[in-house]
């Protein structure tokens, strides 16, 4: 947690392998990352990272369906239909499977990028301020979800984020200011 | 199906609007190329063909350096007839003139030959436009080229005086007008090969001796053949005598070649364009291509597939639009008042 510009972010973007650090070393479950090439980071990303944009940032031309088929297609899932049409179902989404994200409300966008996120069982789901955009009712709705992932499938979830309430639902909070963590 | 080209046929048909205007913009540019080219070798083809149907014909026997006839032409006649692959010969005279109709009078270039010997070896006889062509020993009639018939106003079937070189005269019935889509059209007329030489005082005398074989192809062969039997030093084969048209098309086709090239580098261009603004639309899409695990190669592999399936389209395209321009063209020819009509084949 913190204010714009505190480097949150910033701080994800580094995890997940999209920036690259300008000094220092970003150890992932054991591993030197900082140290892997571009294919190395990209094949990281894609077997061990889910990420959810503030945005969605779906792809548009997709369907529901295909934009969480899309990362098990890359990592050739033998069955990436079937298991995306589960995530699916397990965000509730069942019914509109064969959707465009343009005919999709915001959450249910949201819903589809945490199903797609989910697609290749990745240790660390990266959240970028998922609810920002998104009303109350469906911020709880997303949040229930996200807890219910990391309760029942033990599933790591990294969430930046304003709202003091959605951070108290965390079991762990870091502070940020200036770049420096200054609480934990 | 690869994630790879999953993705990209997705893309193509979300961004139809787009990919259809450079679809359209490669298969126009490759549609000009085919049809362009088409004309360039469609022509020299008329060209050459027509030349060798009417005024070429296979071999060429020219008179030797220093005289201006071919001389001895009995006996030149009966060796060229005693030769295997020749199945015709038709001796012409040349000579300058003029043709007087009613107050009007023209320079013209007066071709003399043989219709029955002609006829066996181009088909120059039968380009008649109006009224009736030579026939063999008809020594009081003329043919005039539709230039010459139009410069003088003269119609079929009407009287005109023809001046030989030498001074002579003879008024002819004009019994036909010829058009060859040859320079000839220019300012010919074709008269009896006895009556002429008769007129110029020219008796066993040719001005060329035109040789067809049984088969083109032996051409060079019997080139060699007929210098040495006949003892001729000027003998030419078809192929020398389109030496002039074959230069001229070369030179077409180069001019041809750049205007292709400089169509496709604006074809290259504006597709370039349109596909850059395309991506630089995308710069959020590819964000999350990388977030969610693609390479750069993959990334890059979607964008170079949309590009080779829209270049796969277009030469589809073009290449069916210049086929079927090339045959609109090939049945609706142009029309050159000197050359005749001319027409585009499709080299596929």
């Amino acid at each position: 947690m913190g204010p714009s510009g505190s480097g949150k972010s910033t701080l994800l973007n580094m995890v997940g392998m999209l920036d690259t650090a300008t000094s220092g070393e970003i150890h992932i479950n054991g591993y030197d990352v900082t140290r892997m090439n571009s294919s190395m980071r990209a094949e990281y990303r894609l077997k061990h990272i889910g990420f959810v944009f503030q945005f969605f940032n779906l792809f548009m031309e997709l369907t529901a369906l295909e934009n969480v088929m899309f990362p098990m297609m890359l990592s050739s899932h033998p069955f990436y239909e079937e298991r995306a049409e589960e995530l699916l179902e397990m965000v509730g989404l069942k019914a509109r499977i064969n959707h465009l994200p343009s005919e999709l409300s915001g959450g249910e966008q949201q819903r589809v990028t945490i199903a797609r996120a989910l697609a290749n069982k990745p240790k660390l789901l990266l959240t970028d301020e998922p609810t920002a955009n998104l009303d109350t009712k469906t911020t709880k709705e997303i949040m229930e979800l996200f807890l219910r992932l990391n309760k029942e499938q033990r599933q790591t979830i990294i969430m930046v984020t304003h709202n003091p309430e959605l951070g108290a639902m965390a079991d762990r909070i870091i502070h940020f200011r200036d770049g420096v963590v200054v609480e934990e | 199906m690869s994630a790879v080209v999953f993705y990209a046929v997705k893309d193509v048909k979300k961004n139809r609007r787009a990919f259809i205007f450079i679809t359209i913009a490669i298969a126009l540019s490759t549609a000009n190329i085919i049809i362009l080219n088409g004309m360039v070798y469609g022509m020299t083809d008329d060209l050459v063909e027509r030349t060798i149907e009417t005024s070429a014909a296979h071999i060429s026997i020219y008179p030797n350096e220093k005289d201006k006839y071919i001389e001895g032409l009995g006996i030149k006649e009966q060796k060229l007839e005693s030769m295997e692959e020749i199945i015709a010969y038709s001796p012409r005279l040349s000579s300058g003139g003029a043709l007087s109709y009613r107050e009007k009078s023209k320079t013209i270039k007066l071709l003399a030959l043989e219709p029955s010997k002609e006829n066996r070896v181009t088909t120059l006889l039968g380009k008649i436009d109006s009224g009736e062509t030579l026939e063999a020993n008809d020594r009081s009639s003329i043919l005039v080229s539709y230039r010459v018939a139009e410069d003088l106003k003269a119609k079929v079937g009407e009287d005109a005086t023809l001046v030989f070189e030498n001074g002579n005269s003879k008024v002819y019935r004009i019994k036909g007008i010829m058009r060859s889509g040859t320079a000839m059209d220019l300012n010919t007329v074709v008269i009896n090969f006895d009556e002429a030489a008769e007129h110029l005082g020219l008796n066993n005398k040719a001005s060329i001796v035109l040789v067809r074989l049984s088969d083109i192809s032996f051409s060079g062969e019997y080139k060699n053949k007929i210098t040495r039997e006949l003892g001729v030093q000027k003998v030419k084969e078809w192929k020398q005598e389109v030496e002039s048209i074959l230069s001229t098309a070369e030179t077409f086709g180069k001019i041809s070649s750049v205007i292709n090239a400089v169509g496709l580098f604006a074809s290259a261009v504006s597709v370039g364009v349109i596909m850059y603004i395309n991506i630089l639309h995308k710069r959020r899409q590819i964000g999350v291509m990388k977030a969610i695990g693609m390479r750069d190669s993959q990334i890059l592999s979607v964008y170079i597939f949309e590009a080779a399936l829209i270049g796969i389209i277009g030469i589809i395209i073009g290449n069916a639009l210049g086929y079927a321009g090339t045959k609109y063209l090939e049945a609706h020819p142009f029309t050159d008042p000197i050359t005749g009509d001319m027409a585009p084949r499709f080299y596929p």
